[in-house]
C-alpha cells in the first residue's frame, strides 16, 4: 500500500511533465492547427540552458526562468519558420517542425555533447502516508497546477485568449473583426515553447535528458494530449497525470522496461478509438 | 526522357564495376535505401500518408529473413520471405492504423516503430539488445555472394524490380484511383474507388518494399541490432521522398542519391583527423534538418517535378 502511494506521487509528477509538453501541443495547435513536432526540443532545450547556467554559478530560480524563457523564444523561432510564410499548409508546416526539431540535434550536440545531463532540484524527501518521496515530485505538481490554473483562465477569460481560440476555431471570421491570425499563431508557438520549456526545467532533476529525449517527450506529451481532441489543454493534463501515474505503477510492478509502451499502447487506442468515431468529414474546410 | 532513364540505368549497371571496393558500401545502402524511399514516396504521393513508421518494414524484413537463414533455411527462402512477411504486418497493423489521418497517423506510425524497438531490444528470440548475429551470406543454387559487388547487383536487381513494379502500379486503373483518392477523398469514394481498401493495399505494398530491401540488409551486413533502425532512419525516408517529389517515379530516387551522397560526403569530412567525434552525426542531423525545411518551404512539389516544370513540360 505504502507502495502504491509512493507510484502515485511520483506517477503524478512524471505526469505533470507529460502534461505540460501536451498542454504545449495543444496550445499550438488550437491556435493553428500545426502539430509541432519541435515540442518536446524545447523541454531539451531548456534543461540543457539550466544545467550550464547553474554550474556556472547562476542561483536556482533565474537559471530554469532563463530556461522557461529560451524555450520561448525557440518556439517563436520554430512558428516563424513554420507558419511565417503565408500559404503553408498545416501538413507542411508539421514537416518544417519535424526538420527544425532535426536541426536542434546538432545545434544540442555542438554546444552540450551527446551525454546525458542533469541538475539538481529540490532535495531531501518527505514522507506520505508512510512511502518517501523525494520532495521534487512535489515541486513538479505545486507549479503544474498553478500553471494549468492560469491557462484556463487565459484562455476563457482574457480577450488575447479568446482572439487565439478565435484563430482556429474561424480565421477568416477573425481576420474580419480584426484579430491578426499570423502574429496570433507566433504568439501561441512562443507560448508552446515556454510549456515545453518549463516541463523539461522540471522534470529534469528526476529525470535525466540527453538530446534525443525528445522523442519520449514528445509521445507522451502527444498521448496526454490527443485525449482531449488536441483542443483541451484540461483534457491534456488530466492525460499527462494519467499516462504518468500508470507508467509509474507498471514499471514499480515490475515492468520497469516497458514504460514507453505503455504511453504508446495508450496513444494508438485513444487515437483508433477517436478516429473510429469521428469520420473524415472535414477534409474541405481544411 | 526515356534516354535518361536508360543513362541512369547504364551508370548504375556500370558503377559497381568502376568504383573502387570501399566505396561499394555506399553504393549498396544507396540502392536499398532508393528501393525505401520508392515505397514512402508511392504512400505519401498515393495514399497522401505521411509514415513516420517506415524503418519498421525495413527492420521487420531484415529479422524476418535474417531469423530464417539463422535457423538453418536457406537464404533465397529468407530474401523471398522478407516482404511477404513486411506485407503482412503492415496488412495487420495498417487495418487499424489507417483509420487515422494526417498529424494522428505520423504520430502512429512513430509510435509503431517505437513499440516494435522495443520489442526486438528485449526479445531473446530477436538476439535483444546485443542483435542477431551469424546470418550467412546470401547464396542462391549453391552460388555464394560473398564481395560487395555481388550485393551491389543483388541491391540494385531489388531497386529495379521496385521502380517497375511502381510504375506498372503507377499507370494501372488502381494508381490513377489512388491519386483521384489522395488529391479528394470524399470525391473519389463517391465515384466508387474502394479508398480504404487500396490505401491499406498501398500501405501494404509499401511495406513490402521496405521489406525486401531489409533482407538483402540483413545477408549483406550478416548481422542485425535494433540499434540499426532509429526512428532518424524513418524520417530520413521521409526527407528522401519529400525532396525528390512524391508520387514521382524519379523522384525517390533523385532523393535518395542527393542526400545520401551530401551525407556521405559531409561524414567524411566529419571524420578528417582534428574533427569531433561528434562532428558526422551533427553534420548529418543538420543537413536532414535543413534539407526538409528549405525543400518544404521553398520546393514543396520536390526536385524532379520542379525540374520539370523549370523545362517546360508541365506533365506530372
Amino acid at each position: 500500500m505504502t507502495e502504491l502511494i509512493g507510484y502515485l506521487v511520483t506517477g503524478l509528477g512524471i505526469g505533470a511533465g507529460f502534461a505540460l509538453v501536451g498542454s504545449g501541443l495543444v496550445v499550438t495547435y488550437r491556435v493553428t492547427r500545426v502539430v509541432d513536432f519541435a515540442q518536446g526540443g524545447f523541454a531539451v532545450l531548456a534543461a540543457m540552458l539550466t544545467a550550464s547556467l547553474l554550474s556556472a554559478g547562476l542561483p536556482h530560480g533565474a537559471a530554469e526562468t532563463l530556461g522557461v524563457v529560451a524555450g520561448a523564444g525557440a518556439g517563436l523561432l520554430v512558428g516563424v519558420a513554420a507558419i511565417g510564410r503565408p500559404g503553408t499548409a498545416p501538413g507542411a508546416s508539421l514537416i518544417v517542425t519535424l526538420g527544425l526539431g532535426l536541426l536542434a540535434y546538432a545545434v544540442e550536440i555542438l554546444i552540450w555533447g551527446d551525454q546525458p545531463r542533469s541538475f539538481p532540484g529540490l532535495g531531501g524527501a518527505v514522507e506520505i502516508a508512510g512511502a518517501r518521496v523525494p520532495t521534487h515530485y512535489l515541486l513538479i505538481v505545486a507549479v503544474t497546477g498553478p500553471v494549468f490554473a492560469a491557462l484556463a483562465v487565459f484562455f476563457a477569460r482574457t480577450d488575447l485568449g479568446k482572439a487565439l481560440s478565435a484563430c482556429a476555431s474561424n480565421p477568416y471570421a477573425a481576420r474580419v473583426v480584426g484579430i491578426d491570425v499570423r502574429r496570433m499563431g507566433l504568439l501561441s508557438f512562443a507560448l508552446g515553447g515556454a510549456l515545453g520549456g518549463l516541463a523539461g526545467v522540471l522534470t529534469t532533476p528526476v529525470q535525466q535528458v540527453t538530446f534525443d529525449s525528445d522523442v519520449a517527450l514528445i509521445v507522451n506529451g502527444f498521448a496526454a494530449a490527443v485525449l482531449g481532441g488536441l483542443t483541451r489543454p484540461g483534457a491534456a493534463l488530466a492525460g499527462g497525470l494519467l499516462l504518468g501515474v500508470a507508467q509509474t505503477v507498471v514499471a514499480g510492478y515490475g515492468g520497469g522496461a516497458y514504460r514507453l509502451e505503455v504511453a504508446l499502447v495508450v496513444l494508438l487506442t485513444v487515437m483508433i478509438a477517436q478516429g473510429v468515431r469521428t469520420p473524415p468529414a472535414q477534409e474541405a474546410t481544411a | 526522357m526515356r534516354t535518361i532513364w536508360i543513362a541512369a540505368g547504364l551508370l548504375a549497371l556500370a558503377a559497381p564495376l568502376l568504383l573502387p571496393e570501399r566505396h561499394l558500401a555506399v553504393y549498396v545502402l544507396l540502392a536499398l535505401t532508393a528501393a525505401v524511399a520508392v515505397g514512402v514516396s508511392m504512400l505519401m504521393g498515393y495514399a497522401g500518408q505521411v509514415s513516420l513508421g517506415q524503418a519498421s518494414f525495413y527492420a521487420i524484413g531484415a529479422y524476418a529473413a535474417g531469423l530464417l537463414a539463422v535457423h538453418g533455411l536457406p537464404p533465397l527462402v529468407g530474401l523471398l520471405a522478407a516482404p511477404l512477411v513486411a506485407a503482412a504486418a503492415a496488412l495487420l497493423v495498417g487495418a487499424p492504423l489507417l483509420r487515422l489521418r494526417g498529424h494522428h497517423l505520423a504520430f502512429a506510425t512513430l509510435a509503431m516503430q517505437l513499440i516494435l524497438l522495443g520489442l526486438l531490444s528485449r526479445g531473446e528470440w530477436a538476439g535483444g539488445a546485443i542483435g542477431l548475429q551469424g546470418i550467412p551470406r546470401f547464396s542462391a543454387g549453391g552460388a555464394e555472394l560473398r564481395d560487395d559487388r555481388g550485393y551491389a547487383y543483388l541491391a540494385l536487381a531489388v531497386l529495379a524490380s521496385v521502380v517497375l513494379i511502381y510504375r506498372n502500379v503507377v499507370v494501372s486503373r488502381v494508381g490513377r484511383a489512388m491519386r483521384a483518392a489522395a488529391t479528394g477523398e470524399a470525391a473519389a469514394a463517391a465515384c466508387g474507388v474502394p479508398v480504404g481498401r487500396y490505401r491499406l493495399a498501398v500501405f501494404a505494398l509499401s511495406a513490402a518494399f521496405a521489406g525486401l530491401a531489409g533482407g538483402v540488409y540483413a545477408f549483406y551486413l550478416g548481422y542485425l541490432s535494433p540499434g540499426s533502425f532509429p526512428v532518424l532512419l524513418s524520417i530520413e525516408y521521409v526527407v528522401m521522398a519529400a525532396v525528390g517529389g512524391l508520387g514521382t517515379i524519379a523522384g525517390p530516387l533523385v532523393g535518395a542519391t542527393v542526400i545520401t551522397l551530401l551525407v556521405q560526403a559531409l561524414t567524411a569530412l566529419g571524420t578528417q583527423p582534428g574533427m569531433p567525434g561528434y562532428a558526422p552525426a551533427v553534420l548529418s542531423y543538420a543537413v536532414y534538418g535543413l534539407v526538409l525545411v528549405v525543400a518544404v518551404l521553398y520546393l514543396p512539389r520536390g526536385i524532379v517535378p520542379s525540374i520539370h516544370s523549370v523545362l517546360g513540360r508541365g506533365k506530372r
